[in-house]
């Protein structure tokens, strides 16, 4: 009689687990429970056992059918508090409570993503000082005083020897002087040229990147750059070389991409020539490496450098370079 | 620098479409900003048929033409006798402007209707005949524009050079890079000099007192010179790179300069006293007069042009007004001359005062090139001028410009470029643009560049002009074999990108702002006049002056841009910066460059939404981020100090906290006072808190190890304590944590308390500490204990009391 109820009460509760819905509830609940039910026929099964043994038979046999009422009534509850009543459910379209949630600069955000293609590759991020010496963010770079070169930098100066760095490229030197080949860096940071209009402002960035080593040449640097457009843009974005001029590089040249808005095609954007002008890049000049005490029989390399700006312009669609040092919230909180 | 594609097809034959021949230029390092139609002014000019002439009623002198021009018949008031019905001419239509810059408007001349102008050669600028009217050819179609129908088709071709490439700011030098390109030959123009009868060093000499300035100077003298205007071919010429035409000898000197690329002065030679040249440096001091009528303050920098009793001209860059051609000079000095690049630059720089000269001479002209202008230009002269050429050249050559000779390497070449050229392809490239060649092996080659070529010096600059000549993008992509192994990024960077991310997960938006501030910004901020901060590194040329000097603190620009957003009515701003200030340090040339970390609320403490009671701002909101950044930096041992002191007068006395990690100050914290705002035309509370980012770094302790944690519950217990006004929260803390009672495992204020039934100057504090063992389920007995013995301890620590009842 023991085993009997024991199993009889296992039964029941499994097949309680295995049911989900309210009918199959009450299914159950009328096969155990009900007034023909098992734990009825149970019940009536106790005059069968021997009259001693009937008070403990009793006592275990109700306390069995206690247990399974409850366990009936809590899966009913359950399932009743599941089944949504039109009456007393919520307006689920109200606005939920939402936290906060700050937005990084999108400068910040295109930077890292330039930062990580890099970091992929293998190179490191160095950094340099801002306010410069007329010596890193010239002279060591084969731009001497009085060399028209400086021309294509307006530059804000602190002393006849100190600068607002022009370009990232001063950091290039800082490195070089500190270590040996081989160097792969990339080098972010904040620039600042006398200029001031819709697509210029006094201060932006740039993204510096030097590879140094043996046999590394110029094919090597169009695979590098090939690589990085494609990954910031997409596989399709093609690439046009053009020769140009920086003293601190040789050869020297202008890197272009199709232009991402028009596909080529040509647009406002592009000046309906269908390229837009992103990077400056070249093979490192011998004299920058004789600077820096390098062994140029040995060692070759290659530099470039790219607006953040700009690629974040392309990349999010904003017309007025302004726009990112106002700092209205509205606009920043969009990325 | 402009060119015109007839003048360029002087020396070289064009065969290909020009935008075809501009994608080719471009690609070879010629970069070319635009072009344009030459003759697109003439828009508005249509050929027009006259149907009808009558003679004016009322002006003997004019008549009135019916004139057809495809979309109408025109009437037009014309001054012209030339003309005859049945011939074509060009009319202005009313809105076109002439090249006189006269618009022309339809109107009444001597009360008849005039609905535009019939125009002749001179004023369409297509000639010199100002005498009659431009008749059109016969096959002209009335309506359709003048230039087609005269087949006048030319464009301008306009660079955007690079400064190495002074080769190029010249007509030849771009034709010598085309007839590369296109493979075809360059033309020289011929050069027949009249032999001259009496010797040049007769009437003149020239004496170079500073060798290393001018390292040569050449001259020519042409006698019996008539001024007048030029040919109608010359003046054309200029006009078509945009030069403004002024008479046979200036002219002259200004094609030989666009054409061959060596500026070229004209003096009057009977106006130079002692019909001598002497070339030597400014007095300090100086004063003199350019030919714009300019006074120029000189420094004994200064390259001088004299004559026996002064200066004529600064040298390279402009003439004087004393020695300029006038229209009774009769006899031409013919200046030629090679200028030291950095001296012609420093006094063009320092007189900003930039001339198509002085362009070309700090870029470096072609030292070889001095005599062939010299000679080109007194051949024109001659020839336009009716002149008569004083026998042979002056050319004083004192310091003469050694001739390059550069060893290539063909494989070092390939090597650099990652291509396979062979040595003959190498060789025909640098062929193609004048470069004498030699074969020394297999290997070697010997180059000397056209010495029009300065910018050539190194291997490195011959393998340039191998790669853009057979294209830069046929060379192949390649990636570079690495033997560098990826390192861990370096820990302020992670830190940095840690501190941002921490942020934005707080509501606050990252705001990127100028490195220069106005220098008034200290005293915005209520600044004392020895704070560090005032020493302030500012800028020599700045933009404006509010951004004349580098920041020393990154609070003023977010004020700035708090201010910014408040005129947009975005009242509520969470934001921050994560940037460099800049401090001037006594010993160092370069100014300390401090990474700080600062942000900025203002306004709403949660997103707005339904049904909630709108919660005002505070101090320990503010002090909770820095919590949460802290915590999650896992900062060691932070605590927070009241500011006192002078040090943070933008801070409100008891809202503001100094930040400490144990002994070491991070930072501050706290309201901005109501001054400031003020100062920075802000109305709302705004609390801030400025982090030094540096000491952030230092103290970011990366490395986590798990403590282990008790299996057995919790039990916790209350303590309200009366205490002085002035006691700290923190104090009470630290006391029961030295307490050393290892079955505390928290303690944490929940309530603190000010007002009736608390008496005046006292406040209540209501702390629970929570018991925990890691061995057994503690009893309440045993803890009660605990609990009355720390209780009573505290009580006595702080003279507390505990609440009545
Ligand atoms: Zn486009």
């Amino acid at each position: 009689m023991k085993e009997e109820l024991k199993k009889t009460e296992q039964e029941a509760l499994k097949s309680l687990e295995a049911t989900s819905d309210r009918q199959g509830v009450n299914l159950l609940r009328t096969r155990y429970l009900g007034r023909k039910g098992v734990m009825t026929q149970c019940l009536r099964g106790i005059s069968t056992v021997p009259a001693a043994d009937r008070p403990e038979a009793g006592r275990l046999a109700n306390e069995v059918k206690t247990r399974l009422e409850v366990a009936f009534r809590e899966a009913i509850e359950r399932l009743d508090a599941d089944s949504k009543e039109p009456s007393g459910g919520l307006d689920v379209t109200l606005p939920g409570r939402s936290f906060a949630r700050g937005r990084l600069h999108p400068i910040t955000q295109v930077t890292q993503a330039i930062s990580e293609i890099f970091l992929r590759l293998g190179f490191e991020i160095a950094e340099g000082p801002n306010v410069e010496l007329d010596y890193y963010n010239f002279e060591a770079l084969n731009i001497p005083k009085d060399h028209p070169a400086r021309d294509m930098q307006d530059t804000f100066y602190i002393s006849d020897d100190v600068v607002l760095r022009t370009h990232t490229s001063p950091i290039q030197i800082r490195v070089m002087e500190k270590r040996s080949p081989p160097i792969r860096i990339i080098a972010p940071g904040k620039v600042y040229r006398v200029d001031s209009d819709v697509s210029h402002t006094p201060m932006f960035h740039q993204i510096e990147g030097l590879m140094v080593g043996e046999n590394i040449s110029f094919g090597d640097l169009k695979g590098i750059l090939t690589t990085l457009v494609h990954q910031i843009f997409d596989e399709e974005t093609s690439l046009r070389f053009r020769p140009s001029f920086f003293p601190f590089t040789e050869p020297s040249a202008e890197v272009d991409i199709q232009c991402v808005i028009c596909r080529g095609k040509g647009c406002r954007v592009c000046s309906h020539t269908g390229w837009l002008e992103v990077l400056g890049a070249g093979m490192v000049h011998p004299a920058v490496f004789e600077m820096v005490g390098y062994d140029t029989d040995r060692y070759t390399g290659f530099a470039f450098g790219m607006g953040i700006e700009r690629i974040a312009m392309l990349k999010y669609g904003i017309d007025d370079i302004r726009k990112f040092y106002e700092n209205d919230i509205r606009f920043l909180e969009q990325f | 620098m402009k060119v015109s594609l007839s003048w360029l097809q002087d020396y070289v034959t064009v065969d290909v479409d020009v935008v075809e021949l501009a994608e080719a230029l471009t690609m070879a390092g010629l970069e070319v900003d635009a072009l344009s139609d030459r003759y697109a002014y003439l828009d508005g000019v249509v050929a027009g048929r006259l149907v009808e002439i009558t003679p004016h009623p009322d002006a003997d002198t004019l008549s009135v033409c019916k004139v057809d021009v495809g979309a109408g018949v025109k009437s037009i008031v014309c001054g012209a006798s030339n003309i005859k019905k049945g011939d074509l001419v060009p009319v202005a239509l009313p809105g076109t402007q002439l090249p006189s810059g006269d618009t022309i408007e339809a109107g009444r001349i001597r009360g008849r209707v005039s609905e535009g102008m019939l125009c002749s050669e001179a004023e369409l600028t297509l000639g010199t005949d100002r005498s009659g009217i431009l008749v059109l050819p016969e096959s002209s179609v009335p309506g359709r524009g003048v230039a087609a129908a005269l087949g006048l088709s030319d464009t301008v071709i306009e660079f955007d050079l690079t400064p190495n490439r002074s080769d190029c700011l010249s007509v030849i030098g771009i034709a010598r890079e085309v007839a590369a390109i296109l493979g075809v030959p360059l033309n020289y123009p011929e050069v027949k000099l009249p032999s001259g009868e009496t010797p040049i060093e007769e009437f003149a000499s020239v004496t170079i007192e500073v060798p290393d300035h001018c390292p040569r100077y050449a001259a020519r003298l042409v006698t019996e010179v008539h001024i007048a205007p030029s040919p109608f071919w010359l003046r054309d010429r200029l006009n078509s790179v945009g030069l403004r035409a002024i008479n046979n000898v200036v002219d002259v000197t200004n094609f030989v300069l666009m054409e061959t690329g060596q500026p070229l002065h004209a003096f009057d030679f009977d106006r130079l006293a002692e019909h001598r040249i002497v070339v030597r440096t400014a007095k300090e001091g100086q004063i003199f007069t350019t030919l714009d009528g300019t006074e120029r303050n000189l420094t004994d920098e200064a390259l001088m042009i004299c004559d026996g009793k002064g200066p004529v001209a600064l040298a390279g860059i402009m003439g004087g007004l004393e020695s300029e051609i006038e229209d009774d000079t009769t006899r031409v000095l013919i200046e030629s001359a090679y200028f030291n690049p950095i001296t012609i630059r420093r006094t063009a720089k320092r007189l900003g005062l930039s001339t198509e000269s002085s362009h070309r001479f700090e870029r470096g002209v072609d030292p070889e090139g001095i005599v062939r202008a010299l000679d080109r230009a007194a051949q024109l002269m001659v020839q336009m001028g009716g002149g008569k050429l004083a026998a042979g050249v002056i050319d004083v050559y004192p310091r003469p410009i050694p001739e390059r000779v550069i060893e290539l390497s063909v494989d070092r070449t390939n090597r650099l470029l990652g291509t396979g050229l062979s040595r003959d392809a190498i060789i025909s490239h640098l062929e193609s643009i004048e470069f004498e060649v030699e074969v020394l092996d297999e290997d070697r080659l010997k180059v000397a560049p056209p010495t029009c070529r300065v910018d050539i010096e190194r291997p490195e600059d011959l393998m340039e002009e191998v790669a853009r000549l057979s294209g830069y993008n046929k060379i192949p992509t390649t990636q570079p074999v690495s033997h560098v192994v990826a390192k861990e990024q370096e820990k302020r960077l992670r830190v940095r990108d840690l501190l941002r991310h921490v942020l934005a997960g707080c509501g606050f938006s990252e705001i990127v702002t100028y490195s220069f501030i106005g220098e008034d910004a200290c005293d915005r901020l209520l600044l004392a006049d020895n704070d560090p901060r005032r020493r302030m590194v500012s800028i020599v040329n700045p933009l404006t002056e509010e951004l004349g000097v580098m920041r020393t603190s990154l609070l003023p620009g977010l004020l700035t841009t708090m201010f910014r957003n408040s005129t947009q009515r975005n009242e509520n701003l969470r934001i921050f910066e994560l940037g460099r200030i800049f401090l001037k340090t006594g010993h160092d040339e370069l100014p300390e460059e401090v990474e700080m970390i600062s942000g900025l609320w203002t306004g709403a403490k949660h997103n707005s939404t339904w049904n909630v009671q709108e919660e005002k701002l505070g101090f320990y909101d503010i002090k909770g981020i820095v919590d949460t950044l802290c915590a999650a930096l896992n900062i060691p041992h932070v605590s927070f100090r009241a500011l006192k002191g002078p040090g943070h007068p933008y801070l409100r006395p008891g809202h503001a906290a100094e930040v400490y990690s144990g002994k070491k100050s991070v930072g501050t914290v706290g309201e901005v006072t109501g001054q400031v705002l003020h100062n920075f035309e802000l109305k709302q509370p705004a609390y801030c808190l400025d982090l030094n980012f540096e000491e952030v770094v230092c103290l970011c302790f990366e490395e986590i190890r798990a403590k282990p944690i008790s299996r057995f519950p919790a039990t916790a217990r209350d303590i309200a304590l009366i205490v002085d006004d002035a006691v700290e929260a923190q104090s009470v803390l630290d006391f029961i944590e030295g307490l050393g009672q290892e079955l505390i495992d928290g303690v944490e204020i929940f309530d603190v308390y000010k007002g009736s039934p608390i008496p005046a100057r006292k406040k209540s504090m209501a702390l629970r500490l929570t018991y925990r063992s890691f061995e057994r389920n503690l009893t309440d007995s045993e803890v009660n204990s605990i609990h009355a013995a720390v209780t009573q301890k505290t009580l006595r620590q702080f003279k507390a009391e505990l609440p009545a009842g």
